[in-house]
């Protein structure tokens, strides 16, 4: 019951995320709102980090270059889940945004890129992404 | 409208690689430290952006109201509840519940048109096709179960 709630949460706070950026972006810029909401988060966080204190668990020399760059994506993410809110309202938005999200994941399932373990590319993904994509196209009919 | 879709299907994609660079920095970093990285990296870059497409208008901000300097808190709610649901559901379910709890709130706002947002007028027509994408989401992730759920039955 906690995990559902959690889990719930989780998803009600990104789609705030998303919200809140459109609505910051309204009064300040797009790219103001992503390094304002970004710079507070990055303070936060590393507040915590130091409450937390495991520093052990902080080996990023451990890490391939390539992945600790992940962060620097968040700035087009960013800018372009607010320009498509304004454009297309949230709902449309965010269902675009998970099939592109499901859509990546599965290529890189079937393709074992990044060191993933490859998988055999099956029925179900392809017909769960289909139903996703009508799905987008009912909202829009 | 097709530009709203070119960019959020840009910015899905990228969630998607960028979720597996930040799982691969997970696994030698705990979860605060990688949100650190991840978002210090993230505040560079757009910050970077801004200076290239908006120059000195970066450093206007006259328009600002104070709750904007909080809205970032909402990311670290974000990572607590991620970590807190996947650690006792598990991948699977909890991403399938993440993303249908995203979808729930996303129909939520456009009725509500909260924030002075542009308000998209609730229709049966947009639940439907809701129900369709969530129903779509727990095929993919369920389907032939791909991943071993290892961590469900620990959690309880």
């Amino acid at each position: 019951m906690r995990g559902l709630i959690f889990a719930f949460l989780a998803g009600a706070f990104i789609t705030l995320q998303g919200v809140a950026n459109s609505r910051i972006s309204q009064d300040i810029g797009t790219w103001q709102a992503a390094a304002i909401t970004q710079m507070t988060g990055f303070v936060t966080a590393l507040l915590i980090l130091m409450f937390v204190r495991e520093s052990k668990w902080r080996q990023f020399k451990q890490v391939k270059p390539l992945y600790l760059t992940g962060g620097a994506l968040a700035a087009i993410i960013i800018f372009g889940n607010v320009t498509a809110i304004q454009q297309t309202g949230v709902t449309f938005t965010i269902s675009a945004l998970l099939i592109a999200q499901l859509g990546l994941t599965f290529l890189v399932d079937i393709n074992g890129w990044f060191g993933v373990v490859k998988q055999k590319m099956k029925l179900p993904q392809f017909i769960g992404i289909v139903m996703m994509i009508a799905g987008v196209i009912i909202l829009r009919l | 409208m097709l530009l709203g879709l070119f960019w959020a299907l840009l910015a899905g994609s990228l969630v998607g690689l960028q979720n597996i660079y930040n799982s691969k920095v997970n696994e030698h970093a705990n979860s605060w430290a990688t949100t650190t990285l991840v978002l210090g990296l993230g505040f560079l870059t757009s910050f970077l952006f801004g200076l290239i497409f908006e120059g000195a208008n970066m450093f206007r901000l006259e328009h600002m109201q104070m709750w904007f300097w909080f809205s970032g808190i909402i990311g670290v709610g974000v990572v607590v509840c991620m970590v807190n649901g996947i650690k006792l559901l598990g991948p699977t379910y909890a991403v399938s519940i993440v993303m249908t709890s995203q979808l729930i709130f996303a129909l939520l706002w456009d009725s509500l048109g909260w924030f002075g947002l542009q308000q998209v007028p609730f229709t049966w027509k947009q639940l439907v096709g809701v129900l369709v994408i969530v129903a779509g989401i727990f095929v993919f992730k369920f389907g032939g179960l791909r991943q071993p759920s290892k961590s469900v039955a620990q959690g309880k």
